[in-house]
Order: structure tokens, then sequence, then C-alpha cells
């Protein structure tokens, strides 16, 4: 599973600190999800999701 | 918070029990007490760094603990017990043809255990966890 959540972020303008504080994760869980190291759970995916104010399945690529 | 806190307090813990060894011991260190020394040493760095990393998440407003953390806790845990299991198998092997006296072997297998642990950890850290 690959995700455009660097991107997203650039186009929102916000740095991985402030997504991690708005989603309540740490750091360095942005810095693994980025690097398609970790695959969060449907909860962590719904969250960020709604913090860039569009669909999991925009974000997250299913292949 | 409260968890880095404790990290720093046991280790704190280790290196006064490790002192009072040193101060109290009786005979010269062999070769083997020097290695168990350098160990603990390690394994205290090793702990103090975690301790940092929350401490310093903490101050940034972060939650001590997360999904990603307690996944790589719970990941290290069980790889770290099953390897384990094979340093134990290891050591009541090589018991029979090293002249140790049995305290010394098993605190040989709590250290060896230890730096498993801190193996597992660095190494699922680095390489991450995908849910295959």
């Amino acid at each position: 599973m690959n995700n455009r959540i660097k991107e997203y972020r650039a186009r929102f303008n916000l740095t991985q600190k402030d997504l991690a504080k708005k989603v309540n994760v740490r750091r360095e869980t942005i810095v693994f999800l980025e690097k398609n190291k970790y695959n969060p759970s449907l909860k962590l995916a719904h969250d960020i999701a709604r913090v860039f104010d569009t669909k999991i399945e925009e974000i997250f690529l299913f292949e | 918070m409260k968890k880095a806190v404790v990290i720093f307090i046991v280790a704190a813990l280790v290196l006064a029990t490790v002192g009072l060894w040193i101060f109290f011991a009786s005979e010269t260190f062999k070769l083997i007490d020097i290695a168990n020394f350098g160990i603990i040493f390690l394994l205290v760095a090793f702990a103090v760094l975690i301790g940092y990393k929350r401490l310093s998440g903490a101050k940034r407003g972060e939650p001590a603990e997360d999904e990603l953390s307690k996944k790589v806790m719970r990941k290290t845990s069980s790889l770290s017990f099953y390897i384990s299991l094979y340093l134990w198998l290891a050591i009541m092997f090589f018991s029979d043809k090293l002249n140790y006296e049995t305290h010394t072997i098993i605190g040989i297998g709590i250290l060896g255990m230890a730096v498993v642990f801190a193996v597992c950890w660095l190494v699922i850290n680095f390489t991450g966890i995908k849910n295959e």
C-alpha cells in the first residue's frame, strides 16, 4: 500500500509535526507512514483523510 | 512523561547497583566481569536514549505512546521472547563446557535477553512494520 501523505501535506502547508499533532500520534509515525514502512490502522487513516478533507482512498493507494 | 521518568529512575538504579558491585567487590575483576559491565552500560545508554526520545516528544506535546510505538513494542516483545528461548537452549548446551558458576550463567542469560530485546527493537524500528 502506497500513500500520498507527503504530497497532501505539502499542499496543505503542514509539517510532519503539525500533522502528527492533528491526528494525535508521534512525529515518527508520520515519518514511517511517508516512507511506506508502516500501514496505519483504519482509524488513523480516517483521521489523516479528515485532516486533508478527502477520502481515505485518495490518500492511501491500495495495489 | 511518567514513563520517561520511570526509565531514567530504572537506569539510575541499575548504575547504582553496578557501582555497589564494583565498590564492594573483594576479588579483582575477570574478563567476563568487565564484559558484563560493558554490556550493562550499553543497555543503560539504550534506555536513556529511549527515555530522552519520550521526554522530548512529551515536551513537544506528542503522546508518549501511539499505535506504531505500541505495535513496535508488541512485535519486539514476541520476537525477543522467541529468540531468547534459543539463547537459553544454547546456554544450556554450553554450560557443561564452560567453567562458570550457576549465578554467573544465569546473569549472562539475563543480560543476553536484554541485549536480544534491544537489538530486536532497533531492527524493527529500522525496518518498520507492515501488516503483511
